[in-house]
């Protein structure tokens, strides 16, 4: 009886390693994919971020260029200045500075653009100020260098002339 | 079962479990082995392909500054033909100012120098001319990935620049992110 025991017993030891031999290739499955999850998911997330964040820029970006290009082509003065700004960033205006003879149009701190103008203009019946004779359109911060210079304290806000 | 029987039953669970075990020593190894390897080619393929869009991207970038740099150099300068074929050469030629203002862009968005660093490493700046257009009175230059700006000239006067297609360049429809594929173990 006593072999009869060891024999069942061995029986069962057997069944158990092959069930073992099965178990134990799941095993480092699951442990190869979880690496693999961990790895590729966190570069999914990652590159996902940078790549939406420049697009992202991209839009604001490519808006202020156009606003500096179309000036190139149809700016007289500061109204046509205005109307250009707010038809690509439609709650965003330009300041101006009649000191100066500049306007200054900024979608966020690195994308701004300066427009210099040749002479002040004043609606005699409104009295209103403005700028004519579009000069130049500097785009240096756009290009990523040296800011240009903060607009007066006393700059005047643009809202009146248009 | 008699006495016979039984013995040859332990012999035989006996020779079974010593040959299982061997078995299962030498496939531990292998199944250890092969998991790590199939996962490591898998996270290389995948890093690699998804890395490649952000390398893509960086040099669209490039050459979406580039062109935009030079829309704006022809459109305040001589407007001639001659004025646009040295302002290409000069902003191609000035890799310092193209990294500027690539990396103006991407520092605008909160991309630290890191990052940047690291996609210019593998990227470089856009290779080759974004002239991809070269006739007398008529110029197409590659403002990016599916992007081209087009400057035309009369007697060597700037007659037309359309650069519609800058003010609508979205990269997303030219490129992703890939999501990870399903892990194979093979």
């Amino acid at each position: 009886m006593n072999l009869k025991n060891i024999s069942i017993a061995l029986t069962v030891l057997v069944f158990g390693v092959i069930a073992m031999l099965f178990m134990q290739k799941g095993n480092y499955v699951n442990q190869a994919r979880e690496h693999y999850e961990a790895t590729t998911n966190k570069s999914f997330k990652g590159n996902t971020m940078v790549f939406d964040l420049v697009n992202s820029a991209i839009e604001t970006n490519k808006g202020t260029w156009a606003i500096a290009c179309g000036a190139l082509q149809t700016v007289k003065n500061t109204q046509d200045m205005a109307k250009l700004e707010a038809k690509f960033f439609p709650a965003t205006k330009g300041s101006m500075s009649i000191t100066n003879k500049t306007r200054r149009f900024e979608a966020n701190s690195a994308n701004v653009i300066v427009s210099n103008f040749a002479k002040v203009e004043e609606n005699k019946t409104t009295g209103v100020k403005s700028l004519a004779g579009l000069v130049s359109v500097d785009v240096s911060v756009l290009l990523g260098k040296i800011a240009p210079a903060e607009p007066d304290e006393g700059a005047d806000e643009e809202g009146a002339e248009e | 079962m008699d006495k016979k029987k039984m013995k040859i039953l332990v012999v035989a669970d006996v020779v079974i479990l010593v040959a299982l075990i061997i078995i299962l020593m030498t496939l531990k190894g292998g199944y250890e082995e092969q998991a790590k390897r199939t996962a490591n080619e898998q996270e290389s393929a995948y890093l690699e392909k998804n890395t490649q869009v952000l390398v893509e991207q960086w040099r669209s970038v490039d050459q979406y500054s580039m062109a935009w740099k030079l829309v704006y150099t022809v459109l305040s300068g001589a407007k001639t033909e001659a004025a646009f074929n040295s302002s290409l050469a000069a902003i191609q030629a000035d890799k310092d100012a193209r990294f500027k203002q690539i990396s103006h862009l991407y520092s605008s968005v909160g991309i630290n120098d890191a990052v940047q660093n690291g996609i210019y490493e593998k990227a470089g700046l856009a290779e080759g001319s974004i002239l991809v257009k070269n006739e007398k009175g008529s110029k197409e230059v590659a403002c990016g990935k599916n992007c081209v700006v087009k400057f035309s000239f009369a007697k060597g006067k700037l007659k037309n620049v359309d650069y519609s297609a800058l003010v609508q360049y979205n990269l997303a429809n030219s490129l992703k992110i890939e999501k990870p594929a399903e892990y194979h173990f093979e």
